[in-house]
């Protein structure tokens, strides 16, 4: 879009078109939205109300029926009494659990030989579901203290249908049910406004497509705001301009604005013009990028999205927006600094629990495994690297068993070598008249059989490795020392040391990653003993989540793992980049 | 109009049994004998002469069985009719739309027909959720030529186990895995201990921490192996090194054939007055799903499968330790040893809470334990088991 370009006639239309699709294309979503809310909005207060006034019947009865004493004629006496005072089409239902009764009804099809008090009939399951189900919230609130509301309500076909518990002496026997139809909600509101406030402004463009592109463009700008704040003054006053009104339709114009500049300033121009030149190339990606969105990306920001709920096994069926509890997870993760507490007999003793702690342990655990895998890989494979080394490829193949075995079985074989009574390893340290240890018993020898269990697992990778890139160095460079008379320290350190920097800093990266992330290590050989002592950040999580249920707050857990890997792999990046010169 | 009537009546009195003929798949977790025995049941009750319904099964592998539950069928994916544990009961019921309460089928014929303790496990809050078919729980379990007569009582048993006891030959009289809690709670419930008293934790009562200095003086006494997991107290079985043993039926198809076992109660409590050990029993159920479009029909099954033929077969050939009560007066049942030996333990055991914050007490439990098996103040312990799941539920159940 170069000045003189601008000056040519057709592409200036083209602009001015464009503002003209934007213009529209931002009043669409804009609008659509304000008015999606504004329809929410009034369904919802008036549900709200209609709510309240059928609770209230509902309450009403429960509380003659309770006071007839729950069963008897008195109750149907009641029930006769309070259905006179109701809207018609109200349908009022007593239950007794004992017997599975029905001991009162108004409903018109329960008369003749199906007139109350009868046993209930095998389609009416449900009513007696309902009943057994409030005896249970009345028995929940009472065993754990709780105040849930002591009714049910849904609403369903433009009916409300309700129950409420009835008590005898302290024990709930059974229900009432009201079936009560709700008025129709009115006609949702503003449709015309709206489409008066798209149709106004695209119109009036239409005398500016002559225009020169800064007045069109300012034109556009102007309209859209004009639309909307037109729509927004009109549907504010229609629900009373409380606070969350000017927030959601203020969302609604900042999105429509984003379209609008989207269209008009050539982005979807220049995105459908891409997506028309590559077009094989996006087809042949489709299939990864769906493949990605719904196996990696859906998951990823549901588990995110999940991390700001206090979702848990009791309400998973919950909308999100109920159980919305913003940073509260985060907050009490890393708010939370008691590493260290006051025991019981006075002394200061570590909380295992304490996600500071377990951070500290994942971190010395995997800075101790990657050196133990390095170090021990490197001499390995200098060793095998000898020249005339007889029987190298046995040698080979036996170093890179632990790594070929699945690590599952690893990890339990070594579990059993550290046996307190029946170990290997407390069996080898009694030939030398040691005692016995009970491994599991204390943080550092647990930490230390897990370091054992995952070096044995480690090394051969970074055994393979380094022998690889040893292979590669060029022997004329230990020659060429040879003659300068550089000692062999100084030939491993100025000439093997640095031509394995490239193909090791990789593979250290690589390793810490697994080992941050090691759970089965740390799940199978130690399962965090004693106490929770041994455990790391992802076992952490896991215990969370499938041990404790609490689905939002191990999503919130998981979720700083991944930050901190984050902030790792960024870190990382720039020491490769710093590698990549060699 | 009165054709409307007549038409009424016609179908009043055909809906019964159209209701009832429906398609029903179950959904199991069994394999070999279980699985056949099973199949057969199921086989027995399509053929059942004036039976409408058609049962197909389904095994679906055990660790992925309950997973499966919880993902499936609150989205209306799922079986009509499940089997599991009932320690998952209270998780699903909680979560909703996975269990249907069936207490409106339910009369007392059908109440009373099973073993209390396995119908109790299917209770939860007030109602009934499914009807037990089978239970499992540890009794004792002795190698028949190390011990003549199986003990009565703790102090026959400890002094035998003494007896037998011979720690540099790696011989002991007793193992089990008293580590586990799992295997704790038979003492613990044989003192009056309990976890959950009206559903809030109760961790540190006074019963539970006599039954933990109960479990110190056995260790102190050094007839049971250290740090005892259940592959080591099979090998030592197996090899005759432990007389005696504390485990369910699933012990029992890990003996070498070589080894004459006998099975068992366990014995009563002599420090606790002569009162039996008290095993926690695991017990599996029948569910309807709660989504299912033939409740009626996948009850009618349900109620068939933990009936007394049902109940036979999976007892004989099954090898299950039927939940219906009524079968152990059948005289194959009854000269069945282990059936009947299990079934003296079962009457005395107490349903393993069904309640879902029971998954929050195994790991404080476990790490109480630890303490006191290395000789830690029981109280102190437990003390800190009890604040740890009472901080965690508290915490569950905020989010509620």
């Amino acid at each position: 879009m170069t000045a003189p370009a601008s000056q040519d006639p057709r592409l200036q239309a083209v602009h001015v078109a464009r503002f003209h699709a934007g213009l529209a294309a931002g009043l669409v979503i804009a609008l659509g939205l304000s008015w999606a809310w504004l329809r929410g909005t009034a369904s919802a207060g008036y549900e709200g109300r209609a709510r309240k006034e059928a609770v209230g019947a509902l309450t009403g009865l429960a509380g003659e029926v309770e006071q007839a004493g729950g069963e008897g004629d008195g109750v149907r006496a009641a029930l006769q009494a309070w259905q006179a005072g109701q809207p018609a089409g109200t349908v009022g239902r007593v239950v007794v659990l004992s017997g599975a009764r029905l001991e009162a009804s108004t409903d018109p099809k329960d008369a003749g030989d199906r007139a109350a008090p009868r046993r209930l009939a095998h389609d009416e399951k449900p009513v007696f579901d309902r009943a057994q189900r409030m005896r249970g919230i009345v028995i929940e609130n009472r065993d754990q203290e709780e105040k849930k509301p002591e009714l049910e309500v849904v609403l369903e076909d433009g009916r409300f249908s309700m129950a409420a518990p009835v008590r005898k002496g302290g024990e709930v026997i059974g229900a009432v049910e009201v079936v009560r139809p709700a008025a129709p909600p009115p006609a949702a509101p503003g449709v015309p406004a709206a489409l008066l406030a798209l149709a106004l402004p695209v119109v009036v463009f239409l005398p500016l497509r002559r225009a020169g592109r800064i007045v069109a463009g300012l034109a556009a700008l102007a309209l859209f705001a004009a639309g909307v704040a037109g729509f927004g003054a009109y549907a504010q006053r229609l629900v009373g301009g409380a606070a969350d009104a000017i927030q959601a339709l203020s969302a609604a114009g900042v999105l429509g604005l984003g379209v609008l500049l989207f269209v008009a300033l050539g982005g979807a121009a220049r995105f459908r013009s891409a997506l028309v030149r590559n077009r094989v190339a996006y087809a042949y990606t489709l299939p990864a990028m769906v493949g990605m969105l719904v196996l990696v990306f859906f998951p990823f920001f549901y588990g995110i999205l999940i991390s700001f709920t206090g979702q848990t096994i009791y309400n998973t069926s919950a909308p999100l927006t109920e159980i919305w509890n913003g940073l509260h997870n985060y907050a009490s993760i890393l708010g939370d600094f008691s590493i260290v507490h006051r025991a019981e007999d006075g002394s200061l003793a570590l909380s295992y629990g304490n996600f500071y702690w377990t951070l500290i342990f994942t971190v010395v655990w995997t800075v101790t495994n990657v050196a133990i895998g390095v170090s021990v890989g490197l001499v390995l494979a200098l060793v095998l690297n000898t020249k005339g080394l007889a029987l190298r490829p046995i040698y080979r193949v036996l170093l890179i068993l632990p790594w070929a075995m699945p690590n599952y079985i690893t990890a339990l074989i070594w579990r059993g070598m550290f046996h307190r009574q029946f170990g290997v390893v407390n069996y080898a340290r009694m030939l030398f008249g040691a005692e016995p240890i009970s491994w599991f018993d204390q943080p550092f020898t647990s930490f230390l059989t897990a370091l054992a269990t995952n070096g044995w697992l480690s090394f051969p990778f970074m055994m393979v490795v380094s022998l690889g890139a040893l292979q590669s160095i060029p022997a004329d460079l230990y020659e060429a020392a040879r003659v300068d008379g550089a000692s062999r320290w100084q030939q491993f350190t100025s000439i093997t040391l640095p031509s394995l920097k490239p193909a090791l800093v990789p593979a250290v990266i690589l390793s810490v990653v697994w080992t941050f992330n090691m759970f089965n290590i740390i799940y199978l050989v130690t399962a965090g003993e004693p106490g929770g002592a041994t455990e790391i950040l992802i076992t952490q999580a896991y215990k969370y989540a499938f041990q404790q249920y609490r689905y939002g707050y191990a999503a919130a857990y998981s979720t700083v793992i991944f930050i901190i890997l984050l902030v790792y792999g960024v870190f990382q990046n720039r020491v490769t980049r710093a590698t990549e010169g060699i | 109009m009165r054709k409307h009537q007549v038409l009424a009546l016609v179908l009043a009195v055909l809906s019964p049994l159209e209701a009832l003929a429906a398609d029903i798949v179950v959904w199991h977790a069994y394999r070999g004998g279980e699985k056949a025995a099973f199949e057969k049941v199921v086989a027995a009750y399509n053929a059942k002469p004036g039976n409408p319904n058609k049962v197909t099964t389904l095994a679906v592998p055990y660790d992925a069985f309950a997973d499966k539950i919880t993902a499936a069928v609150p989205r209306g994916k799922g079986p009509d009719v499940f089997i599991y544990a009932q320690d998952r009961l209270g998780g699903w019921i909680e979560a909703g739309n996975t269990v249907e309460p069936i207490d409106f089928y339910l009369d007392d014929a059908i109440r009373g027909r099973y073993v209390p303790a396995t119908f109790e496990a299917m209770t939860y809050r007030g109602s009934v959720w499914g009807l037990p078919l089978n239970y499992k729980c540890i009794a004792l379990i002795t190698n028949k030529k190390l011990v003549k007569d199986p003990p009565k009582t703790t102090a026959e048993l400890e002094a035998l186990a003494k007896k037998l006891t011979a720690r540099d030959a790696g011989k002991f009289g007793l193992a089990y895995s008293y580590g586990d809690y799992y295997y704790h709670a038979a003492l613990q419930n044989g003192f009056g201990g309990r976890v959950f008293d009206q559903g809030k934790p109760v961790m540190d009562n006074p019963e539970n921490v006599k039954a933990a200095q109960y479990l110190q003086a056995w260790i102190k006494a050094g007839f049971m192996p250290a740090e005892p997991s259940s592959a080591l107290i099979t090998s030592l079985f197996n090899e005759g090194k432990a007389a005696m043993v504390f485990s369910g039926n699933w012990f029992l198809g890990e003996i070498a054939s070589g080894i004459d076992y006998a099975v068992s109660p366990l014995p009563v409590i002599s420090e606790a007055g002569g009162k039996p050990m008290r095993p926690w029993i695991t017990v599996e159920g029948v569910y309807v799903a709660a989504p299912s479009k033939a409740k009626d029909a996948a009850f009618d099954f349900v109620k068939y499968v933990t009936d007394v033929e049902a109940a036979k077969v999976m007892a004989l050939e099954g090898r299950q330790s039927p939940a219906n009560a009524k079968v152990y007066a059948d005289p194959k049942v009854a000269a069945d040893p282990i059936l009947s030996a299990y079934k003296k333990q079962v009457d005395v055991a107490v349903p393993m809470p069904n309640l879902p914050e029971m998954t929050m007490v195994w790991s404080p439990a476990t790490t109480a334990l630890g303490a006191i098996i290395r000789g830690g103040d029981p109280k102190v312990a437990l003390a800190k088991a009890q604040e740890k799941v009472a901080a965690d539920v508290a915490n569950l159940r905020k989010g509620k």
